[in-house]
């Protein structure tokens, strides 16, 4: 176990989520953890079941993480990848295995609260196996100046039999220049729920974001949420892919997209396919503001309608 | 309380709607044709008509939404003229509505919701669990809870109604409180709205069942875009039925099982039946 000292700044960043920050320090709380400051392994703690495997690169580290077969956790794996620094590159490369029969969530903090020139990368490779339920559950705070790049990729195979949750939140402070790709291969039978939110705040926030799933699986299925509002010149680019290439598989994007402000853009490009005739993928989405009716039912209880927007994006991008 | 045909009363009232006229957006048709009512502080006074009458565009238009907006009239309400205030300063006064379709902001914890339109911001948490308490909803099961898909039709209606409760408003609209609910349901709401009546709040009931109404002091009648009476409820709702050719009905949800109905004289249902060519 590595125990050295983890920068308070990068900790107390967390405590917008209602995180206990003692629970990340190693020999705290009942998790598994893997704790990075900028591109050195600050502590690592392994649980039964979970094995973790960390190894530093030049600008970055390799980072194994083994979930033994039958293994069924409670607490979640954490994962936190923090720059207390302005500038600097952190490349983060995750090797995740889930073999086959295992349940675990796996809660990703990615913590820059001074980044200003910034480049955060991470190139992920996840393997779930099958009859599992994964959750991947990672959030992002790249302070206030909009001064981080960031661009994470990572394919993602789902087995046969397993649920996949994966949840993107980036919606505190303010984003900076961020791309993202994540790419699901979704296995016969396997459910693939994604949900991203993203909130752009000015005219140095630009965000794109491509979520996939390839239905690859006889009824495999899978449903993409993406929420986002850009406010100020803030611009959001929002890619939902599904597409359906194996027999009675079902898929669904949904993207909402809140307007706020001169300069401000929110853009949605769901792209559906099915090559199946058995195979159903569908797509809704909308983009401006919010229904007038949710407007006054909330300016109803005496709030102005600047207070009502407040409450509703709040509320849509309420983060799980 | 008397009322003349125009529902034009003298005393204690909380709201006046004078010669309101409500256009369609365009202009270019009347939804609502001249209507003159008055609503008696502490009362609740059901609104009652058939589907697409204009009830609920008179709700719209009392709480001033942006679209429903009169083309001529006034509306008073506690002595202020109001017809050119938006929503926001209307609910400021003390209007509210409870919507017939509510709580439709998902992501919103419940009590945030039930908070928003609180004033009193120190006894924030009391007011929220008296709120729930009063619309019969366990604070237990729903202090921690948020508003989305699990939750029923009836959930809610019953948190839309605690919120406008929190609010402590002097009136409080319900857009048919009833829609999709089970009779069960209803007659728990019915409780309910004499709980709101005690709290010195005035409820304008929305409805197109009858039987919602009984639970109202008065009644005002729109049929098809005109403001037919205000009077007593049970006086309404023989107009109403007469209208509609419904005496059977009528007396079966206005007589009690003596087959008498204490607030109208003997021969009132007849002789509305004969008015209306319905005898």
């Amino acid at each position: 176990m590595t125990n050295s000292k983890y920068p308070e700044e990068l900790l107390r960043s967390l405590e917008d989520y209602n995180i206990d920050m003692r629970d990340f320090m190693p020999g705290h709380g009942s998790g598994a953890k893997l704790l990075l400051d900028f591109n050195k392994v600050k502590g690592l703690e392994q649980v039964d079941g979970v094995i973790l495997k960390s190894r530093e690169i030049e600008n970055g580290i390799v980072a194994d993480i083994i979930i033994k077969e039958g293994t069924k956790i409670e607490d979640p794996v954490h994962l936190c990848f923090g720059v207390n620094k302005e500038t600097g590159i952190q490349e983060i490369f995750p090797r995740i295995i889930a073999e086959d029969n295992t349940e675990v969530t796996l809660q990703a903090h990615c913590s820059f609260p001074n980044a200003n020139g910034l480049i955060h990368k991470m190139f992920g490779h996840f393997y779930i196996g099958k009859n599992c339920k994964f959750t991947y559950n990672e959030t992002h705070y790249h302070g206030e100046k909009s001064g981080a790049t960031v661009a994470p990729v990572a394919y993602i195979y789902v087995g046969e039999d397993s649920v996949f949750d994966n949840i993107f939140n980036l919606t505190k402070g303010t984003p900076g220049k961020v791309k993202i790709m994540i790419d699901i291969y979704a296995m016969k039978n396997s459910v693939i729920r994604s949900t991203i939110r993203a909130y752009g705040k000015n005219k140095n926030d630009s965000i794109r974001i491509r979520d996939s799933v390839f239905l690859e699986g006889e009824n495999a299925r899978s449903i993409i949420k993406m929420k986002a509002a850009a406010k100020d010149g803030g611009e959001v680019l929002m890619y939902g892919i599904t597409e359906g290439n194996a027999p009675h598989c079902n898929g669904h994007v949904e993207c909402n997209e809140i307007v706020l402000g001169k300069g401000s853009i929110c853009r949605a490009r769901p792209f559906i396919r099915a090559i199946d005739p058995s195979s159903s993928v569908s797509h809704e989405a909308s983009l401006g503001r919010f229904p007038q009716k949710w407007l006054d039912e909330i300016q109803a209880k005496g709030l102005s309608e600047d207070e009502a927007i407040q409450i509703l994006i709040e509320a849509m991008l309420r983060e799980t | 309380m008397e009322h003349n045909q125009k529902g034009e009363v003298d005393s204690n009232l909380l709201l006046e709607l004078k010669d309101i006229v409500i256009p369609t957006l365009d202009k270019k048709q009347i939804i609502l044709n001249q209507t003159s009512f008055g609503v008696e502080e502490g009362s609740i006074h059901a609104i009652i008509g058939p589907n697409g009458s204009g009830k609920s565009t008179l709700a719209y238009t009392i709480m001033g939404l942006g679209n429903f907006k009169p083309s001529q009239g006034k509306i008073i309400f506690d002595g202020i003229d109001i017809t050119n205030l938006d929503i926001t300063e209307r609910a400021n006064l003390g209007i509210t509505l409870a919507w017939q379709e509510p709580a439709r902001i998902e992501g919103l914890s419940i009590p945030k919701y039930i908070s928003l339109g609180v004033e009193d911001k120190k006894n924030i948490n009391k007011i929220i669990l008296e709120a729930l308490k009063i619309v019969n909803l366990e604070p237990e099961k729903y202090m921690n809870r948020y508003i989305d898909e699990s939750l029923s039709g009836g959930e809610r209606k019953r948190i839309e109604l605690a919120a406008a409760i929190a609010m402590r408003p002097k009136l409080i609209m319900l857009d048919e409180p009833d829609s999709g609910l089970d009779m069960i349901v209803i007659e728990d709401f019915l409780n309910i709205f004499n709980k709101i009546k005690d709290l010195n709040m005035t409820i304008l009931l929305i409805t197109h069942r009858e039987d919602i109404g009984m639970v109202a002091d008065h009644g005002t009648l729109i049929w098809r875009g005109e403001h037919l009476l205000t009077d007593t409820f049970p006086k309404v709702m023989v107009r109403y039925c007469a209208r509609a050719g419904l005496k059977e009905f009528c007396k079966r949800t206005l007589f009690d099982d003596n087959g008498e109905c204490p607030a109208l004289d003997s021969d009132y249902i007849d002789r509305i039946f004969r008015e209306e060519g319905m005898d």
